[in-house]
């Protein structure tokens, strides 16, 4: 307290840094899924956005779209599809542009 | 009014001092729990320079939970009108943007609807740490990380803790 009040009056500055350290309880936190290309069918893709139940998922001629925003981290989707879909353990997700929070999914060519 | 003009100006005049007003456009209260616990010792928002307020008058950032209902979009106007320039937007939460709620006769589904956002930030609900994320892009302390977040795993499929 003492140290905080003496560097705050040298430097004027009296907020801290952050994160000063990792916390130790993020891996807790739920995470939005990760998607593995590989084993991402166009089947599985249609499966995976009938699962999602807010919209997150949606499916184009080439990829699976994913908007993150729209996720709630439910984890319908790991359950349709473990093979497919973990989690990918990021919760730090804040965007400036909306469209930084969409993602395009590659599906595995089917012969 | 633009972010940029606000990260400036907070390092410079406000002596990187905020002040929060939080507005609830009809969440269902798990992301008002979340904001509450940033004054919690463990996350202890003050020692960042971030504060609410409860005028709207004193406030910088709004920080708006929700699906934006229809009924409530005057009040969001008018909490917006009242804020000093320059003011940044934050939208909180899944409902905020547009995951839970479709556009329909109650709610606009998304804040984009009727505020100019600044920040997105996801997560349903945003755990405090996704909010002192969130703040630290707002005011430009923290880089975002998700633009290069790619959201794919390509190694060999591994056994977690979710796996039975």
């Amino acid at each position: 307290m003492t140290l905080w009040f003496i560097r705050g009056i040298r430097r004027g500055v009296v907020t801290t840094r952050y994160p000063a350290r990792p916390d130790a309880s993020a891996r807790f936190l739920p995470a939005p899924p990760a998607f593995r290309p590989r084993a991402l069918t166009r089947v599985t893709a249609t499966r995976l956005v009938t699962a999602c139940p807010s919209e997150a998922l949606r499916l184009d001629d080439l990829a699976l779209v994913y908007d993150v925003g729209r996720c709630t981290a439910c984890g319908r989707c790991a359950a349709e599809a473990p093979d497919a879909v973990q989690s990918s353990g990021e919760f730090e997700l804040a965007a400036t542009v909306r469209s930084g929070l969409i993602k395009r999914i590659p599906l595995r060519e089917t012969r | 009014m633009t972010a940029e003009e606000l990260r400036e100006t907070i390092a410079r005049q406000f002596g990187r001092s905020l002040h929060i007003r939080t507005l609830d456009t009809g969440s269902c209260a798990v992301c008002e729990q979340e904001i509450r616990l940033l004054t919690a010792p463990h996350y202890d928002l003050h020692r960042l320079g971030f504060f609410f307020t409860p005028a709207p008058r004193h406030a910088d950032l709004l920080l708006v939970t929700g699906p934006m209902i229809r009924a409530f979009e005057v009040a969001v106007r008018k909490t917006y009108d009242a804020m000093p320039g320059p003011k940044v937007v934050v939208a909180t939460g899944a409902c905020a943007l547009g995951g839970v709620y479709p556009a329909d006769p109650f709610t606009h589904g998304t804040v984009d609807a009727v505020l100019p956002v600044d920040v997105w930030i996801p997560g349903c609900p945003p755990s405090p740490l996704a909010l002192l994320h969130g703040l630290g892009v707002a005011v430009g302390r923290l880089a975002e990380k998700v633009q290069d977040l790619p959201f794919t795993a390509d190694d060999q499929p591994e056994r977690t803790r979710g796996d039975s």
